[in-house]
């Protein structure tokens, strides 16, 4: 009896590996090979459509993407005073060019910001400081965006779970953002932000008095990153409130109605049990949105094109404008790592949901 | 041990998600196999779509085929933008894909693809053929001594102006000099205001970092003496004074008679500043021509082009743009396909092109031809300004122009924003081209 029992549980297994393998055969073909080959690629120089014989070069293409050096900019002496100089026009301090104070030899370090620091004035040096503006633009990007995207999404969320007249329309409406393909939604709001009166937040602007109607807010670096995050968060929210929306309808109502009677107020409830039986539905939301925003490519490529990447559309122009097939496999290698963590702290996460339910 | 089966399954997944985006397409070959007729021999063009042309080509192909029953012309259509045609061609190239025969490549590309390609000049005709053709651009498709793309039509930067403005204002004709521009701008644009339309401004351009701007910055500099980046014979020419000198102007312009916005600006974001009558001045290609002419325009005869002003050289420059064809060395059929080239820029077809779709012929006797110059006028009067436009070192620098030409938009960006001075940047540039090419420096000649 004991032995019939056991063999049965072997053959169940086999049989389950056995009903598996097709997928792993597909998985391995769809994900690992080409993972693979682009692993092999990132450690040699090949050349998009090229006959050009491609070498192993080692880590060569992941020193030139990760290099980065911090150095001390020395201030510049005025030769009449002997003391630092300063900016007739500005009043700032000059210092050194970054030019001549970042090394060129053996590879040269182009600048990639500066700051000061307790009266000195550092330049950040990078060889590559394309790829390591677009991680951190990529990332803050990600944080921002799915920080923003969840609080409204639950916002509305909760909105339509309450009852109200006209809830199913509402909620129909609500998804139309996020069934606007990217491409055409990023030129819509491109053209929203365009930079003279012909756009809608600059005539906005206008209308309360502020910089004439002509603010640049695609060519100023301090709303580029913004306006990504105003079009993802506008696309994006919609499919987060759908998500919780669906969380929230699988709490059961007599739950609310004991909450109740047991006197806890509207915030109480909501603090002490909706979102606590949120928790799994909102993590499964943040690994989705998070693992897609961090991929972002077609806002980037479309609104900015070569004038500032994200981490995938840098990728994308290393291989087909520049052709260099082993540099953009190693900087799609870096992408790969980068989400790789984020995916294993969220995995972290869900494991531990699953143990409290 | 089921609960770490599940995180494993749920990882695996995730690989898989997430390594989607890196697998790259390898041949996107819907290969429909040369379906011609008995005994046909099947001629595929990449063309591009952008307007008329995939009618127009679609038309040349039937006409070819009507000629010669034998040869099926067939005209693939590609993306409209260059560089979406680019990453196509390259999956093409990447697994010698013999589907294609023929293709259209882009002013900048002959240098990079030249691998590709075969050498014109080895097909009969091809060399008196090509004599007739705009020598600028034969020069760049012509790489180390082998034609390895034929021109098929060109563009060049033109100078848009309002002939109205121009006149109420007191100017008897389009500025020969920047500084010229510069006033006329400044008045016109102060005038206007005045008069109520606030949104006027005098000169509108492409100042979005994208290969756009280095066309036009390629005209300041090129005006003023400043060179063209990196010489024909390989020498990084970028730092001198006169191209300090052009990039300090041209930043002069924003904020002043072009709006800061400017530097977001493409070529249809000029087109729709000038097309809605609030500017005075714009440079842009050809293409703005008959549109401007539209009944949907608020500039519709009032307007003229002229060559772009000159700078202190003296001479005014226009960067050179359009398409060539080019014969692919993994076709089947290159002997056929090389004659279908043939016809398809020849004098014939590019008169067809040039009266239908005002697509600017390559070829000089075009620009005498009565029927041509009845069908657009100023084909005629910009003769010179086609036969003598300023190529981007695109020959020069391959296969690294794409970089190139990042390098030198990137730091003009930079100066016309404010972020650098001009001095640094060039020196910039110079220390970065140095890396990236190799070359040694000089001075532009």
């Amino acid at each position: 009896m004991e032995t019939t029992s056991k063999s049965l549980v072997k053959s169940e297994a086999r049989l389950a590996y056995l009903l598996l393998v097709p997928s792993f055969i597909i998985l391995i073909m769809i994900a690992f090979y080409p993972l693979g080959s682009v692993f092999v690629n990132s450690v040699t120089n090949k050349r998009f459509a090229s006959s050009q014989k491609t070498e192993f070069v080692g880590l060569k293409n992941y020193k030139k993407l990760l290099g980065f050096k911090v150095m001390v900019l020395p201030p510049v002496i005025d030769d009449a005073t002997g003391k630092q100089k300063f900016d007739p026009e500005t009043g700032d301090a000059v210092w050194e060019s970054p030019l001549d104070v970042l090394p060129t030899e053996p590879v040269r370090y182009k600048e990639l910001s500066q700051f000061s620091f307790m009266g000195a004035q550092y330049v950040i040096g990078a060889t590559d400081p394309d790829f390591l503006q677009a991680v951190g633009d990529t990332v803050g990007f990600t944080i921002l965006s799915v920080f923003i995207e969840t609080v409204l999404g639950l916002a509305v969320a909760l909105v339509l779970n309450s009852a109200f007249k006209g809830r199913g329309f509402m909620r129909m409406v609500m998804l139309i953002p996020w069934a606007i393909p990217t491409a055409v939604s990023s030129r819509m709001w491109e053209w929203m932000f365009a930079s003279n009166r012909t756009g809608f937040f600059n005539i906005l602007l206008d209308k309360i008095g502020i910089n004439n109607g002509q603010f640049a807010f695609l060519v100023e670096s301090s709303s580029q990153l913004w306006v990504m995050i105003a079009i993802d968060v506008w696309k994006t929210t919609p499919f987060m409130a759908l998500l919780i929306l669906a969380g929230l309808q699988m709490i059961p109502r007599q739950i609310y109605e004991a909450a109740y009677v047991d006197g806890a107020n509207k915030l109480r409830q909501f603090w002490s049990m909706t979102l606590p039986m949120l928790r799994a539905t909102l993590a499964v939301a943040l690994v989705f949105r998070t693992l897609d925003a961090l991929r972002v490519f077609d806002v980037f490529q479309i609104v900015f094109g070569a004038n500032r990447y994200s981490m995938a559309s840098f990728a994308y122009y290393q291989l087909v404008d520049n052709k260099l097939m082993g540099y953009s496999s190693a900087s799609s290698v870096v992408i790969f790592l980068l989400i790789f963590i984020f995916d294993f702290i969220y995995i972290k996460m869900i494991g531990g949901v699953d143990s409290d339910a | 041990m089921c609960k770490r089966m599940k995180s494993f399954a749920v990882l695996v997944a995730l690989l898989a998600l997430i390594s989607a985006p890196f697998v790259m397409a390898g041949g996107q070959q819907d290969s429909s196999a040369p379906a011609g007729d008995s005994g046909q021999v099947v001629v595929t063009i990449a063309a591009g779509a952008v307007g008329q042309e995939l009618e127009l080509t679609k038309q040349a192909a039937a006409e070819y085929t009507k000629m010669h029953p034998d040869v099926l012309v067939k005209v693939l259509d590609t993306p409209d933008l260059s560089d979406d045609r680019l990453g196509l061609y390259l999956q093409f190239f990447e697994s010698q894909s013999s589907e294609v025969d023929l293709y259209q490549v882009d002013v900048i590309w002959p240098g990079d693809m030249a691998e590709h390609f075969e050498d014109l000049y080895q097909y009969p005709g091809m060399k008196e053929d090509a004599a007739k053709h705009f020598a600028p651009i034969v020069q760049n498709n012509t790489v180390d001594g082998k034609l390895v793309a034929m021109p098929w039509f060109t563009d060049a930067g033109l100078l848009y102006y309002r002939t109205d403005l121009l006149e109420k204002y007191g100017f008897d004709g389009p500025p020969a000099t920047w500084k010229e521009l510069e006033t006329m701008a400044q008045t016109i644009q102060d005038g206007e205001r005045a008069a109520g339309n606030a949104d006027f401004w005098g000169y509108v351009w492409q100042g979005n970092s994208y290969e756009g701007l280095t066309c036009d910055a390629i005209e300041w500099l090129a005006s003023n003496g400043g060179g063209t980046i990196v010489s024909p014979d390989k020498k990084i020419t970028i730092n001198n004074d006169e191209a300090i000198a052009a990039l300090n102007m041209a930043k002069g312009w924003v904020g002043t008679i072009s709006p800061k916005g400017v530097l977001s600006f493409g070529e249809e974001d000029a087109r729709n500043v000038w097309q809605a009558g609030n500017a005075a001045f714009m440079r842009n290609w050809p293409y703005a021509y008959n549109l401007s002419t539209s009944d949907e325009s608020a500039v519709q005869g009032k307007f003229a082009a002229a060559p772009l002003p000159a700078g202190d050289s003296g001479k005014g420059a226009a960067a050179l743009g359009g398409w060539q064809l080019a014969l692919s060395k993994y076709s089947n059929n290159k002997k056929v396909a090389a004659e279908v080239l043939r016809y398809m820029a020849g004098y014939d077809v590019q008169k067809m092109r040039a009266i239908e779709g005002s697509f600017n012929p390559t070829i000089k006797s075009l620009y005498q031809d009565k029927d041509v110059l009845d069908a657009t006028p100023i084909f005629g009067t910009l003769y010179d300004v086609f036969v003598n436009a300023t190529p981007r070192p695109s020959t020069a620098t391959a296969p690294r122009y794409s970089e190139t030409s990042k390098i030198f938009f990137t730091n003009v960006h930079d100066v016309l924003s404010g972020k650098k001075d001009a001095a640094t940047a060039v020196r910039a540039m110079e220390l970065d081209l140095k890396d990236l090419l190799d070359y040694p420096t000089g001075s532009p000649e």
